[in-house]
């Protein structure tokens, strides 16, 4: 028994560096040797899957790309698969963004689902920018821009992203502000985001609105799915999964939860090893 | 592959893995990654928000095409009309951005004044009706209804409900300071921090969740820079990084981490 406590307490006390090398090898492994795990969807992202399947076909969809690079593994996925959905039923979609950074996440978003840089992938579409989707682009202010979209649209975006004139534009003719949208959706990785689109986007205009957040939000946001307020919420990159699984294109999130699942396995271990060892070392001090 | 998607990735590659140098000690690779960071976010969104607002938005409807100030040889066209109202945001952004001179400091708040008025009105209606009054009204909930289960996993039911009221009121009571927690009222707050508790370790759990995502969009990024394609950009940032690192150890052993 000693000589078991004396193990647990090496291992509690073990350098921090070699906690970080165990979880990189965790992460990585799995990564490079694809293992397969079982998916098993959870009812917020099944509402929010049911929640873009009940928007009347060929609607006007708003799509906001509220991340940059840095939380890009675990939105992009989500994005791209709510994009297909969308394409799928024959919606079209208008992205705007209130991250600087969004508007790249979302041409590398439409480059992925379009035929002409991926003839051979099943799930891409033949799409053309100003008939399937428009680009509006970014525009700084965060609460103050989803407002200015509430009241008039136009008076925030002055031209698109290309510089065209939005008065120009044929898909923009009828749309004056949210309300002239069917649905809202916002890829969102914190501030601005999520929590800005409930309270000026779809709180006072009504427009039915889901989400898809990074798992450090997921405890906030999760509230406004309870209430109504959000039709369904896709959490973090096991929410990404789950939808991945449900719109049946397997991608990127569903290659990461195996990589996922071995990373949570280290920490827990060595969370218990931290206590077990914390709690011998408190008992045979009392001791001595 | 384009000489540019190389050069990318290799920049990319050296970025990532000398933030993620800081994980052995603070060193020169993490110093630069930072730098580059911070400098290159805070030109991008200065730039950005330039040419897409301040530029668009504001001086095509101070200086429109044709409009009362185009004598001053300033014109630009975005369909705008002119609108003298937008001279307000005009001159107080400039009395923010000459404050960096000392004895005109005063003059930026007036432009924090304003801006900082603006936000609380916006932001005290959107908290009062999204996360005040639609949240009571969700947990208003009706505790012996008959036409719920009394237990479910997933949806609503009579257990659920319960949980929802007790949680919610013993944790409130928990910051109640105007009575002492003693007796039946301690008991009932004590059983409020054991769901303020259960929360936190949510919270704890999902952002770890979180960290390792993005341990993985790195390493999937990482993967690829490491093929033939981007002529092996991490094998060959992560050895320079990895030699460099144990010389530059060895010649500063007193800086070692304690």
């Amino acid at each position: 028994m000693k000589f078991l406590e004396d193990i647990i307490l090496k291992l509690g006390a073990v350098d921090r560096r070699v906690i970080f090398v165990l979880i990189g090898l965790a992460v990585l492994i799995p990564l490079l040797t694809p293992i397969s795990l079982p998916v098993r969807e959870t009812p917020t992202t099944v509402k929010f899957y049911d929640g873009i399947e009940d928007i009347p076909k060929n609607s006007k969809v708003l799509v906001s790309f509220d991340y940059g690079p840095s939380t890009r593994p675990e939105i992009h996925p989500m994005n791209v698969g709510v994009l297909r959905h969308m394409l799928r039923n024959g919606h079209q979609i208008y992205i705007s963004c209130l991250w600087p950074d969004g508007i790249y996440m979302a041409l590398d978003a439409l480059e992925e689902i379009t035929d002409e840089v991926n003839p051979d992938n099943e799930s891409t579409f033949d799409i053309k920018e100003y008939e399937d989707y428009i680009l509006l682009g970014y525009r700084p202010g965060a609460e103050a821009v989803i407002k200015g979209l509430a009241s008039d649209l136009r008076k925030v975006y002055t031209v698109d992203a290309n510089g065209n004139f939005i008065d120009d534009i044929e898909m923009m003719d009828g749309i004056k502000n949210l309300n002239d949208f069917a649905y809202i959706y916002s890829g969102s990785a914190g501030y601005p985001g999520t929590f800005e689109w409930v309270k000026y986007g779809g709180d006072p205009t009504g427009v039915p609105m889901s989400s898809g957040t990074t798992s450090v939000q997921v405890n906030e946001v999760i509230p406004y799915v309870q209430t109504g307020q959000l039709i369904g919420l896709l959490a973090g990159m096991p929410g990404a999964a789950e939808y991945e699984k449900l719109i049946n294109v397997p991608g990127i999130a569903i290659q990461g939860m195996a990589a996922q699942s071995f990373a949570h396995i280290v920490i827990v271990l060595f969370i218990v090893f931290g206590n077990l060892a914390f709690f011998i070392k408190q008992r045979r001090d009392r001791k001595y | 592959m384009s000489f540019s998607a190389i050069l990318g990735a290799w920049i990319a590659a050296f970025l990532t893995l000398g933030i993620f140098s800081y994980l052995y000690r603070d060193n020169p690779f993490y110093k630069i990654a930072e730098h580059v960071f911070v400098g290159v976010s805070a030109a991008y969104v200065a730039a950005i928000s330039f040419w897409t607002q301040i530029y668009p938005n504001l001086f095509g409807r101070l200086f429109p095409k044709d409009g009362p100030l185009a004598f001053t040889g300033l014109e630009f066209d975005f369909n705008h009309e002119f609108n003298i109202l937008y001279l307000f945001p005009l001159i107080l952004g400039l009395m923010m951005l000459i404050s960096v001179f000392q004895q005109f400091s005063w003059m930026a708040r007036w432009g924090i004044a304003y801006t900082v008025a603006i936000a609380a009105g916006l932001k005290a209606f959107g908290y009062l009706n999204s996360n005040v009054l639609n949240q009571v009204k969700a947990s208003s909930v009706d505790l012996f209804s008959g036409s719920l289960p009394f237990f479910s996993l997933g949806g609503d039911s009579v257990f659920n409900n319960i949980v929802l009221v007790v949680g919610t009121l013993s944790a409130l009571m928990y910051f109640y300071f105007s009575k002492e927690q003693t007796g039946n009222f301690g008991r009932f707050t004590r059983l409020g921090i054991y769901f303020l508790m259960v929360s936190f370790g949510a919270s704890f759990g999902f952002a770890v969740m979180g960290r390792i995502s993005l341990l993985v969009g790195r390493f999937n990024d990482l993967i690829d820079y490491s093929s033939a394609d981007y002529n092996y950009a991490t094998l060959g940032v992560l050895l320079f990084i990895i030699v460099t690192l144990g010389i530059w150890s060895f010649q500063n052993p007193e800086q070692k981490e304690n």
